[in-house]
């Protein structure tokens, strides 16, 4: 690694907050997706701190039967246009927006990104995603959505047009393929950084190598041990060797901080959270839209607990303690759960705060990101630990809610990274690539 | 203009942009839109060009420029153009209905069915080739796009925090479009724009979509039509011939008037309801604003939304269970 190796912090922007009821919160602005002042606020909020960029995703459906279980993946401002509101209301922080090749023609994504990057003075990247949604094909004209490999064969085509049209000056480009017949030129000079900042996430194999071989950002959804993102990590690395590009990829998984001044009230941040959660025996998992990230197993109730850990919960009330005659008889899986409980609550078996049964159900579905809990060293603590033992070079922040989640991120943790000569105090340079550490790449 | 559309006080007065000096940096467009938003001019239309030209102009898409805009003004309409055989109708329909969202109301689309070989060949694709059906795909395009802004009924947004209902499932409604060309499923991802439906524009001998066009662009002067000028304007006669020799001398036609002369010949032509106008210089742009602008006679705006400045009533949703049968008959 690099001596003067740098920690990266972007801000996931969910207007719900990343966390399913951060919406209810009674401090969260609760149709934030479409107050267009408050995403430019927590955009500067951000940009004030210093963060990398602001990151906006997209899903090319709407499905109102995940309200519950993922409102933020209902209905959403287009990113772009959310984007080109951002940076006119910022000077400095990068803007990531989430486009779907599968769905869209290279010659306007290409003219799209390299307009944000024009208008923003070279801070636009793109999180290229080929989809998860079959309901997005019946948006688009088609009767199917297609199969994995087609779609990563579609987006590493859309990606290496983009870049040649990028790249082209006035020139034709004359692509003909399977798939496409493209001349160009584009009407756009080249993007202030050459090749806009590319982002990719997921773990499946042809994602992986999509991002190591292209991308200068990824990110992935949580792994569940330490060995787990240790192997990512390296995955990710020696992939990218292949290619040139080990110290050219910046790894920065989804982290949710719930942090308040003391360790006490990020656990009663924590618990108030998971207590604004309607807890629904029909907990809709949609066939169409897939739960964002969150995947299956999403139902949050005392069957759905009772299975996960291998005991009958069914029948008591969810704020009572579990005796701890029940919870020593969990499955190997049950274990696992009961410390990731401890770990966020510092409640425990038999300790002075005991486990309660709602405790076990918030613990049931899989979380969509790494969630700490804790006071703003805690917090610290953590990045530190991952991004000095080989698990991130740094995070893609996840508030629970907003912009509450926003500010006490930025107010308590950051200056905490800066005192620790882990996070920078001003940014270097005007350009995404600048904060990234990378070279504005030469003309192919 | 939709017969009845217009209330008869309403008067207007567009900037339609393109040209390097005008849109081809963001300082000059933020430039350009402040400028002419302090001398009131209702809205702009911005340019979206699917295929490099000669010219050097390389404005930004007009979906970016449209929103930075939005952000970095206050009052004045915004206009993107946007063409239908370039564009996928759920896409457009949730960027015009997110740009409405960002800029309160003021925000409209101007549709284009037209092809060119240059942009035919940029958009080719398995599944797509813009030069075919491209007549056929526009007529379905526009209703389309319509039936997806009112794919969520005003209200249904709930985010009601006490209850922990989010949105009304009962109240968003898929469009099933199936036609000849295009299949949209719905409901779109974005939830009723402010203006319920924004203000759509069509040059009105673009048939295949000035049937659904709120605003319909022409040049030569019809009562129910915005009239369409470039104008060739200095205080001497003269000089403003020579403004138009330079040009290369253009001449009017279907689409455009061409008006050259002072500043009160240009405006004794331009006594009309609405006027949409044409510039590709600055230079043309400022004496406009300074020399003629303050002699047209123009009333106030009767809100803040661009459907206000056109005088077109609040838009009922078609999904809604109850609708005022009054309305309907006007605007979409």
């Amino acid at each position: 690694m690099p001596a003067d190796r740098e920690l990266h912090l972007g801000l996931m922007f969910w207007a719900t907050g990343t966390h399913q009821a951060g919406w209810r919160h009674p401090d969260a602005c609760a149709d934030a997706a479409y107050d267009i002042e408050l995403i430019l606020e927590v955009s500067r909020t951000a940009e004030r701190a210093k963060l990398d960029f602001v990151f906006l995703g997209d899903r090319l459906a709407c499905d109102p039967s995940l309200q519950h279980s993922n409102p933020a993946q209902i209905s959403r401002l287009e990113p772009f246009a959310a984007a080109a509101a951002i940076a006119a209301a910022t000077t400095h922080i990068g803007v990531v927006v989430t486009a779907n090749p599968t769905y869209s023609d290279p010659y306007g994504v290409a003219r799209n990104l390299a307009s944000l990057d024009h208008i923003s003075s070279g801070r636009a990247a793109w999180n290229l995603v080929t989809g998860a949604d079959a309901a997005a094909a019946l948006n688009y004209s088609r009767d199917q959505h297609w199969d994995t490999q087609k779609r990563y064969d579609w987006a590493e085509e859309t990606l290496l047009i983009a870049r040649a049209l990028w790249d082209a000056g006035d020139e034709p480009i004359n692509h003909r393929s399977e798939y496409f017949s493209i001349d160009g030129p584009l009407d756009l000079p080249r993007p202030p950084q050459g090749h806009i900042v590319l982002l990719n996430a997921g773990t499946s194999d042809q994602a992986r190598e999509l991002g190591a071989r292209y991308a200068d950002m990824v990110f992935a959804g949580p792994q569940p041990t330490l060995a787990k993102r240790k192997e990512y990590y390296a995955d990710i690395k020696s992939r990218a060797a292949k290619y040139g590009r080990e110290h050219h990829v910046t790894v920065v998984p989804g982290l949710t901080p719930i942090v308040a001044p003391t360790t006490e009230e990020a656990v009663a941040l924590h618990d108030q959270l998971n207590s604004l959660i309607l807890l629904d025996p029909e907990v809709e998992v949609s066939e169409l839209v897939r739960a964002g990230g969150i995947g299956e197993g999403f139902k949050r109730n005392l069957t759905s607990a009772s299975a996960a850990f291998g005991v009958e919960l069914r029948g008591n009330d969810l704020d009572a303690v579990v005796p701890a005659e029940t919870l020593a008889r969990v499955s190997d899986d049950g274990r696992r759960r009961l410390a990731e409980i401890t770990r966020l609550t510092r409640r425990t078996a038999d300790g002075p705060d005991r486990i309660t049964y709602a405790d076990l159900v918030h613990a049931t579905p899989q979380q969509l990101s790494h969630v700490v809990v804790g006071n703003p060293e805690e917090i610290a603590d953590e990045i530190q630990l991952w991004f000095e033992d080989g698990m991130a070079d740094g995070f893609n922040i996840y508030p629970a809610y907003v912009p509450g989640s926003v500010t006490a991120f930025t107010e308590l943790v950051v200056p905490e990274l800066q005192r620790r000569g882990l996070f920078r105090k001003d940014y270097r340079g005007r350009m995404l690539r600048d904060h990234l550490g990378l070279e504005v790449p030469g003309m192919r | 203009m939709r017969s009845g559309a217009y209330s008869s006080s309403a008067t207007t007065v567009g900037y339609q942009l393109s040209g390097m000096d005008l849109t081809g940096l963001p300082s000059e467009l933020v430039a350009t839109a402040q400028a002419a938003e302090t001398a009131g001019v209702d809205y702009l239309v911005l340019p979206d060009r699917t295929a490099a030209r000669p010219d050097g102009a390389s404005p930004p898409t007009a979906l970016i420029a449209a929103a930075f805009l939005a952000a970095r003004t206050d009052e004045i309409g915004i206009v993107v153009t946007a063409a239908t055989a370039y564009h996928e109708p759920y896409s457009l329909a949730r960027q015009v209905a997110s740009l409405d969202h960002i800029g309160a109301g003021r925000v409209g689309w101007f549709a284009d069915s037209t092809t060119d070989a240059a942009s035919d060949a940029n958009h080719r694709r398995e599944g797509h080739d813009p030069a075919r059906n491209a007549a056929a795909r526009a007529q379905e395009f526009v209703p389309l796009v319509r039936d997806l802004w009112d794919s969520w009924e005003d209200g249904a947004f709930v985010h009601e925090k006490d209850t922990g209902r989010f949105v009304d499932p009962a109240r968003i409604h898929a469009v099933d479009h199936v036609g000849a060309v295009l299949a949209v499923r719905g409901p779109l991802n974005v939830i009723r724009p402010p203006q319920g439906q924004p203000v759509v524009f069509a040059r009105a001998a673009d048939t295949p979509v000035a049937d659904h066009a709120d605003v319909l662009v022409s040049g030569v002067p019809q009562a129910d039509h915005a009239f369409a000028v470039v104008p060739f304007v200095a205080r001497d006669e003269a000089v403003a011939r020579e403004l138009h020799a330079a040009a290369g001398s253009p001449a009017g036609d279907a689409d455009n008037a061409v008006i050259v002369g002072t500043p009160e010949q240009v405006a004794a032509q331009l006594r009309h309801p609405h006027v949409l106008v044409r510039f590709t210089t600055r230079g043309q742009l400022a004496a406009f604003t300074e020399l003629v602008l303050p002699l047209l006679d123009r009333s106030a705006p009767s809100g803040p939304t661009l459907r206000a400045r056109f005088g077109l009533p609040a838009a009922p949703n078609r999904f809604a269970p109850t609708q005022d049968k009054e309305l309907t008959g006007n605007a979409r």
